[in-house]
């Protein structure tokens, strides 16, 4: 079976992943291109002889690397490993799309174009002879419709055959004036004998020479011919200089590709009438709107909020269980106390809590789908820019900033849908003040400790909302200092209004949720079991067996309290005697009813989790970084919990129980933690918390993926620096403010 | 010299000369500005900041940076 892999190109919002998917059907499989954040979609079809592979390039305008993203494709077309070009037009823009097409035609590679969106064209009335067109450009253009798989077997077929069958050069013709100044060079190359080494033609060459491609003068200026050449060449460019009235040779190669588009366009188009063709217009008229733009997108934002949150609320309780569930199972058949406690505590609890986030990130991913498929991110772009730009950021930014408040993780992965790399890096810096779900049970702990349980709710808004104020405000900093420079103009397109496919958003999604599962799973998976062993080793088997032999003493005594109830005084005396290290236990055993024994027991094992907690490296190391955060007025414990808030935030929540002495099964609405933090804690210190917690590094999966983003180390280790130092800087204001008015 | 800045919502004109440097330039060649074309301004926003305007069968939006670099003529 032979491969051929296809590079799909074309302009954005041509449709060119629905293409794909709709020529191999359910086959399409999305993977990671090595390195870069091109999707390659595979595709077997079956019928054929041939095993067809499609890379699916990110959209362009033109050849040229305005864009990283853009960038991409341009080197993969050029340097890249494919068997032909699959040029994707949308038919109902043929003329500015033609533009690339010129290009790409240049490249002197095997090309099919497809006419998409046929179906749409033939609506509005736009007629594209695609005979005609094939013969003016030597390349078969067919027309086909992703949407209603119309002419999807002949575009195969197409493929199958150029595929075959050697290149055939595409005409491309340019103005007169230029024909006549390539005529000169061609007949000179032709008159000397003269033979490209890599098959090229000479009219690419003359092509190459006019247009000032680097490639083409290097291979030339290495030929003995060359010093004959070049005073021709110097001729033609002159003449083609003077006949334009322009001496910018991209200006002239854009005018020809122009010229060349526009007349083609003017050939092969017929438009009968336009019927709705003003649709998208109109809806502009509403949804941009002076007025009304802004809050019909706030409302939407707001809907998505609350779908996302509402609707991933359900199975989340349902995975939730489930994990639970399957810990306990599992638990109950290991014997092994170690291997037990990883398994259960490690490996299930962590993972389990990443994969219950995953309906969130479903829903989230099915709104910015959306948001994209539809046409109306670019709207919300421009409606939001002016109030973005002012504090440095990008109109497009808002998409990344809006998935934070859900996960960073596909937050870092929205931020690619910016072009500029100081954009989206100023954008991924600041995505992490949008306070993600994860950090909602830290909060929920808090606000339930120091306020009122009327005022909890807004407290809990108040600290989304300054969240959000921070980062804007971080992003003005960060503009002025850190990402100085030029300001990426904001132009974009506005692409039509569109109804996207069900199946290409399904797709969209479970390719998505896939990769989520993927990366942060196996992340997370390495990272829990870091967690849970740094918090459960070195063992300290004294403390163990001193605190063991204590509680099993008491634990008799409760036998014995229960069962006989004889023998009392000496019991006293004994429980005395035994419990005289801890003061509770002594106190306690003054009464001598079962139940203050069963409170004394629990002390008691509380106070062996503290201290075999303070003895394990993860203690060692609270104990170690106190100092740093003592001007915060935070203890070890506070500084653990930070710490261990790295693997996930959800687990300073169950760090703080650990620690605080309350046994391993603590939720944020557990009332008893709630008093134990609002007794040990002053509010001082517990709001400088919250300000740390609000902008301290996201997860360290977050921070993985932020590294991967970033393509780079450098910024993942100022991005560490950054959001430590500002929650170091905040919450050390935040607290001797406090403290100041307390 | 009259920009695209200037030009009111609904008002139709030709684009004469783009003043951008050359990246900017090519994108804005690249999305259908070019010279010669016709345009429509069909919207702008609330403060100024940003345009959209109509060419043939597409619309692009722009800051009024941007659109200051667009030289154009009033369409007779």
């Amino acid at each position: 079976m032979k491969k051929i892999v296809i590079a799909l190109v074309g302009q954005p919002n041509v449709g060119k992943s629905h293409l794909a998917n709709a020529i191999s059907g359910s086959n399409l499989k999305i993977g990671n291109f090595a390195g870069v954040t091109v999707e390659k979609a595979t595709a077997r079809l079956s019928t054929e002889d041939f095993s067809i592979e499609f890379i699916d390039l990110p959209g362009l305008y033109s050849l040229e690397d305005f864009s990283a993203d853009e960038k991409v494709t341009k080197d993969f077309l050029l340097k890249g490993e494919y068997d032909l070009i699959l040029n994707v037009i949308d038919s109902t823009n043929l003329e500015r799309n033609l533009m690339l097409t010129t290009e790409l035609m240049e490249l002197q590679k095997k090309m099919v174009i497809a006419l998409n969106m046929d179906d749409e064209a033939i609506k509005e009335g736009i007629n594209i002879d695609s005979d005609a067109m094939s013969k003016i450009l030597s390349l078969p253009c067919i027309r086909v419709s992703s949407k209603l798989k119309t002419n999807i077997e002949l575009l195969v077929e197409k493929i199958l055959d150029v595929t075959k069958n050697p290149l055939v050069e595409p005409k491309l013709i340019y103005s007169d004036e230029v024909e006549e100044q390539l005529q000169t060079i061609v007949r000179f190359l032709d008159d000397k004998h003269f033979r490209a080494p890599n098959g090229l033609t000479n009219r690419h060459i003359a092509v190459g020479l006019l247009w000032q491609k680097k490639d083409v003068y290097a291979l030339m200026h290495e030929q003995p011919l060359y010093v004959e050449l070049h005073p021709i060449l110097n001729n033609a460019l002159g003449h083609v200089y003077m006949y334009s009235q322009c001496d910018d040779i991209e200006e002239v190669i854009n005018r020809q590709h122009t010229a060349f588009s526009a007349g083609l366009s003017a050939e092969v188009v017929s438009v009968s009438k336009s019927k709705n063709r003003n649709l998208t217009q109109k809806i502009d008229t509403i949804l941009i709107h002076k007025l009304f733009g802004l809050p019909i997108f706030i409302f939407l934002m707001w809907g998505l909020f609350q779908l996302t949150f509402t609707l991933g609320e359900i199975p989340m309780g349902w995975i939730e269980d489930s994990f639970g569930w399957l810990g306990e199972t599992i638990g109950m058949s290991i014997t092994n106390e170690a291997l037990k406690s990883l398994i259960v505590d490690g490996i299930i609890a962590g993972v389990g809590s990443v994969i219950m986030f995953l309906p969130n990130i479903m829903i989230l991913f099915l709104g910015i789908a959306l948001l994209e498929t539809t046409g109306y991110m670019s709207r919300a772009a421009f409606l939001l820019d002016g109030f973005f730009h002012k504090f440095g950021l990008h109109g497009k930014s808002f998409v990344p900033l809006v998935t934070g408040f859900g996960c960073s993780v596909p937050a870092y992965m929205a931020a690619r849908t910016l072009k500029n790399k100081k954009d989206r890096l100023l954008t991924m810096f600041i995505i992490g003040f949008m306070s993600c779900g994860a950090r909602l049970p830290v909060y929920v702990l808090f606000a339930g400790a120091f306020f009122e349980e009327s005022m909890a709710g807004n407290v809990l808004f108040g600290i989304y909302i300054v969240g959000a104020l921070l980062g804007l405000i971080a992003a003005k900093i960060l503009r002025v200092t850190a990402f100085k420079g030029e300001d990426e103009p904001f132009v974009m397109e506005m692409p039509k209004y569109r109804l996207p496919s069900l199946r290409l958003l399904w797709f969209v999604v479970y390719s998505k949720s896939i990769m989520y599962i993927k990366k942060a799973g196996t992340f997370i998976l390495l990272a829990s079991m870091l967690i849970w062993f740094i918090s459960a080793y070195p063992k300290n088997s004294v403390i163990e067996a001193e605190y063991t032999t204590k509680i099993e003493t008491l634990q008799a005594q409760l036998e014995e309290a229960s069962s006989t109830q004889k023998d009392e005084a000496a019991d006293e005396e004994k429980a005395i005697d035994e419990a005289k290290p801890t003061e509770e236990v002594a106190a306690n055993s003054d009464v001598k009813e079962p139940a203050s024994i069963e409170n004394a027991i629990t002390a008691l094992e509380n106070e062996k989790r503290e201290k075999l907690v303070e003895n394990t490296y993860l203690g060692i190391m609270g104990k170690a970084i106190e100092p740093a955060f003592a001007p915060l007025g935070f203890d070890w414990k506070m500084g653990v919990a930070t710490l261990s808030g790295l693997a996930a935030k959800e687990v300073i929540v169950s760090t703080l129980g650990v620690l605080y002495s309350l046994g391993d099964k603590v939720s944020e609405d557990d009332n008893s933690l709630r008093e134990i933090i609002a007794s040990n804690m002053s509010i001082a210190s517990a709001m400088a918390f919250i300000v740390f917690v609000m902008v301290y590094l996201p997860c360290l999966a977050a921070t993985a993926v932020f590294a991967k983003e970033a393509e780079s180390a450098r910024y993942t280790v100022y991005l560490v620096i950054f959001t430590f130092a500002t929650a170091w800087i905040l919450a050390f204001i935040t607290y001797n403010v406090i403290l100041l008015f307390s | 010299m009259v920009d695209l800045s200037q030009i009111n919502k609904n008002q139709k004109v030709l684009i004469k000369q783009i003043h951008a440097q050359h990246t900017l330039k090519k994108r804005l060649y690249s999305l259908g500005l070019g010279v010669g074309k016709e345009i429509e301004v069909v919207e702008t926003s609330l403060q100024k900041n940003t345009i959209k305007v109509a060419l043939g069968f597409s619309s692009v939006a722009l800051r009024f940076d941007e659109a200051k670099m667009i030289e154009v003529e009033a369409f007779a």
